[in-house]
């Protein structure tokens, strides 16, 4: 379904996406790029984003990228094994050239549909080939019951799927603005290229290189020396889920108040109405005050589906902390291979040593059992012995040296990246909170304009 | 007491007891009473009150209204009083006045809430013709009747009920209301032991009862007073209880934005770099809470009991209304019973004159009051109304000032920090983006909602 450019010396774009390689190289010019990305350009749709600064050199600076429309699909061939139709939703991904050499994408605007299990295996793909970065996070699949009170859960409910699509179309611009994530091949076969992707994901093998939960939390105990640094971050990352999390109870608690007293002036209009009937001279003032009060009652939710909106962007937090927490398992894992790798090192030192005669065995040892039963060892098989030793101990030192290198690597990259992170969280919720201020300040203007009505209506009776 | 009560034109229900064969004897009484109503009753003939002309001068005083009050009074400074067998309050009932019927010009007497209940009694039996106000009511749903809470709103009510008694020209010359206001606590007691209590009570209820059945011509007057004030007593009830949801529902919001502030206080404690402006928005909260709590009080001291008042205040109108009726049915049996009966004609005829002037009076008063009662409502209700609107929009303003407060914050925060990472918030509503824009979009919709 992606819209190919009209024309014919523009280069297939099935080539350059499977590479990781900019090509700026490619056949045609720079400066061609540009002619076409222009000639092509569609009128910009209504509700685009405008794009705000990003990055230096991410891809987000050149190209917008958009989840623009959902439909509902019905899966084919494949049904449940209850024999009903597999029911999803897809949301179509347009992305649009802005400026000339995309870092490998094609040029103009091409679009294609995507389902959320394709967006979580662009997500799972990134989080274990990228270990170090905050991976974005994208939307829930389902809809928390944590403090909504609804009485059925429907991943179909109009509303639900709209804040979804807002969820994805933020997490793609969000990768599409980090330094490292947006070159990568997979995200723009993911933006770009429809058939078979999710071949080409599989065929990265990166479901081998996740670490196990397992794993993760063995390495967790495990670890002799926990590193301060990342210890603090995965405090400080469970200590704002629970700090957003009570934030947002006592949000939707409050709003639904405000929701139900809204609503019972209503009522008021309604004997307004009917009172104003019998009575002579203030009928009219009654009358009036009785139309404001169903004003009151109706723009109460307009102002819900805006906060609500405002509400998923700090809701995103939670999860970006869970992202967070599991850069610091990786760090984890990381540190308790090297400490398990300084600890092989060491035993195998230990060994040859006592191989060699120069530490003294254990009280009670195999070798000392066998020597007695059989005899010393001689000169050869000791030589033998330590011959063996000697080469497992310089594997074992080539392997610490790699860990420690790679530990250090990682380290390194994931204090940058979460300097980045910390910068970024600080710059949104800021946003977010002036968002939130600015429509606290519209309703209170509108409480303002509506009673001061009313109270004109009064006095009038 | 007697001699007192001699020097006063009052008029009273006594003609119940000798005059009227048609009546039933049940105001008995003892014989205490039948003294004080024979005393009273003795220069009736020529009170202010009784007879074709001074109807009309009670009307027309009505009319006048040149609003130069002189009889004051006030209720305040309750106070328990702890006994080992009862335990009650009372109030201080003040009055200030220049009358000549009152020997001292203030008077300062405690009063008990029975005793309230007494004198209204007493004036519904004495100014049968006239709408009473009513009193606050003995038990409350909503509140604890122990609660200082209840006293103060029902000291509230009372002296609303006082003023508006010592502002009718009529009945604030009421006998009992003076002794009500000028007796001393024992004088009081022994007053009310005397007065006939439960038995004239339920005989009225009988007697307003049947009249609506009986009536023949009833004019479309008072027929479109009676449907008016129907509808206005539904009204009122709804308006009462519409308000009563709307409190309970404010108080839980009050108590949310109480507990709102603090979970952003508590996240400022692990930031830093976004600590100053958690803490601001914890801040911005709790003037909302208590902005919003305060609109809450205001509405439960103010607007509340005023709904309340009108609700009990129809019933009075109500039964105001009934008791016209009746009086007019009377009159008509009377007149049924001359034709019937020529040769008791002239004893008949002397009654039918003095039921037709009753009836009369009863007609003309009750419209006077009407009239005063329509125009204290609508000031009543005007001033109710526009609290709760100013109450509404203070509360807002407050709200508004904080949130502009917090803003100017949060942005010149937003200019200081460096960015490398800038947020990829901007929500694509430009309503709710800029004020600026918000505004104008407000705008609009202001225009068309005054039409």
């Amino acid at each position: 379904m992606a819209d190919v450019t009209g024309d014919p010396s523009a280069p297939s774009y099935d080539s350059e996406l499977l590479s990781d390689q900019q090509d700026t190289s490619g056949p045609t010019s720079i400066g061609d790029l540009a002619r076409i990305a222009a000639k092509n350009r569609k009128p910009k749709l209504p509700h685009w984003t405008s794009l705000i600064d990003c990055q230096d050199g991410t891809l987000l600076e050149q190209v917008e990228i958009c989840v623009t429309e959902q439909e509902k699909r019905t899966g084919a061939a494949r049904t449940t094994s209850m024999g009903m139709k597999d029911v999803y939703t897809v949301y179509l991904v347009e992305t649009r050239v802005k400026e000339s050499g995309g870092q490998g994408l094609g040029e103009g605007h091409t679009s294609l549909w995507r389902r959320y299990s394709e967006f979580e295996l662009l997500r799972n793909y990134l989080v274990v080939t990228y270990s170090y970065v905050i991976v974005p996070p994208l939307p829930e699949k389902r809809m928390t019951l944590m403090w909504q009170q609804m009485s059925t859960v429907d991943n179909f409910d109009a509303d639900f799927i709209e804040r979804r699509r807002v969820g994805l179309e933020g997490f793609l611009q969000r990768v599409g603005a980090h330094q490292t994530l947006c070159e990568d091949g997979i995200f723009h076969g993911f933006l770009q290229k429809e058939d078979s992707w999710k071949e080409a994901v599989h065929a990265t093998g990166f479901q081998a290189k996740q670490d196990s939960r397992l794993k993760s939390l063995n390495a967790s105990f495990r670890l002799k020396k926990p590193d301060r640094k990342f210890e603090d971050l995965k405090n400080y990352a469970s200590e704002l889920q629970g700090n957003i999390t009570a934030v947002l109870k006592v949000r939707a608690k409050l709003v639904d108040r405000l929701y139900g007293i809204h609503k019972i002036h209503g009522n008021y209009g309604r004997v307004f109405s009917e009172w104003s009937g019998i009575e002579q001279e203030m009928g009219d003032g009654l009358q009036s005050a009785g139309h404001f009060m169903d004003a009151y009652k109706d723009y109460i939710d307009d102002y819900m589906n805006e906060e609500e909106q405002i509400a998923d962007q700090l809701k995103e937090y939670i999860y970006f902390a869970d992202a967070l927490k599991s850069v610091c398992r990786k760090q984890e894992v990381l540190q308790y291979e090297l400490e398990k790798a300084g600890d092989l090192l060491a035993a195998k030192t230990l060994q040859k040593e006592q191989v060699m005669g120069n530490a003294p065995s254990r009280s009670f040892s195999l070798r000392g059992m066998r020597s007695k039963i059989f005899g010393p060892e001689s000169q050869e098989s000791k030589d033998a012995q330590t011959k063996v030793l000697e080469e497992q101990i310089e594997e074992c030192e080539q392997h610490l040296k790699q860990a420690t290198q790679e530990t250090e690597a990682f380290i390194e990259s994931a204090l940058v990246e979460v300097e980045r992170f910390k910068k970024q969280r600080t710059t949104d919720l800021k946003e977010i909170f002036i968002n939130y201020a600015i429509l606290q300040i519209k309703i209170s203007k509108r409480g303002i304009a509506v009673w001061t009505n009313m109270k004109d209506c009064f006095q009038k009776m | 007491m007697s001699a007192n009560m001699a020097d006063e034109t009052q008029k009273t229900d006594s003609r119940d007891v000798e005059e009227d064969p048609l009546q039933n004897p049940l105001s008995s009484g003892t014989d205490d009473e039948e003294d004080i109503i024979a005393v009273i009753r003795a220069p009736a003939k020529v009170s202010s009150t009784e007879g074709r002309p001074s109807a009309i001068m009670g009307s027309m005083k009505l009319e006048e209204e040149p609003d130069v009050k002189d009889l004051f009074i006030t209720v305040d400074d309750f106070q328990k009083h702890v006994f080992t067998i009862d335990t009650y309050i009372t109030y201080r009932v003040f009055t200030r006045t220049t009358r000549s019927a009152f020997d001292e010009p203030e008077y300062s007497v405690r009063r008990r809430y029975q005793d309230f209940l007494w004198l209204r009694q007493k004036l519904l039996e004495t100014e049968e013709t006239h709408i009473i106000p009513p009193l606050p009511e003995k038990h409350s749903m909503r509140m604890d009747r122990l609660s200082k809470d209840f006293t103060i709103t029902r000291q509230a009510a009372l002296h609303k009920f006082m003023q508006r008694i010592s502002e009718h020209p009529v009945v604030s010359f009421n006998e009992y209301l003076k002794v009500f206001l000028t007796a001393k606590a024992w004088e009081l007691t022994s007053h009310r032991k005397a007065s006939s209590g439960i038995v004239s009570r339920i005989g009225s209820t009988i007697k307003t009862t049947t009249s609506a059945l009986m009536l023949k011509n009833r004019s479309p007057e008072f027929t479109m007073m009676t449907e008016y004030i129907n509808t206005f007593a539904e009204k009122m009830s709804s308006v009462d209880r519409i308000s009563q949801r709307i409190l309970k529902e404010q108080m839980d919001l009050g108590a949310e934005y109480e507990s709102y502030g603090p979970t952003y206080r508590l996240w400022g404690n692990s930031e830093v770099e976004l600590a100053d402006t958690l803490g601001s928005l914890g801040d911005c909260l709790d003037k909302c809470a208590k902005s919003v709590k305060d609109m809450t009080l205001s509405i439960e001291t103010n607007f509340l009991p005023a709904a309340k008042e009108y609700m009990l205040y129809s019933d009075a109108v109500k039964g105001t209304l009934r008791k016209r009726d009746y009086i007019q049915m009377e009159y008509e049996l009377a007149c049924e019973e001359l034709t019937r009966k020529k040769n008791e004609r002239e004893q008949l005829q002397k009654q039918v004159d003095f039921l037709s002037d009753k009836s009369e009076v009863a007609n003309a008063d009750m419209k006077a009051d009407m009239e005063r009662w329509h125009r204290n409502k609508r000031k009543d209700v005007k001033e109710m109304f526009t609290g709760l609107a100013a109450g509404q929009v203070e509360s807002y303003k407050q709200c508004l000032d904080a949130w502009e407060e917090v803003i100017e914050v949060l942005k010149s925060e937003k200019r200081h920090s460096d960015d490398v990472g800038n947020s990829l918030f901007q929500t694509s509503e430009p309503s709710v983006h800029a004020a600026g824009g918000g505004d104008s979009q407000l705008n609009g919709r202001e225009e068309d909602e005054k039409e």
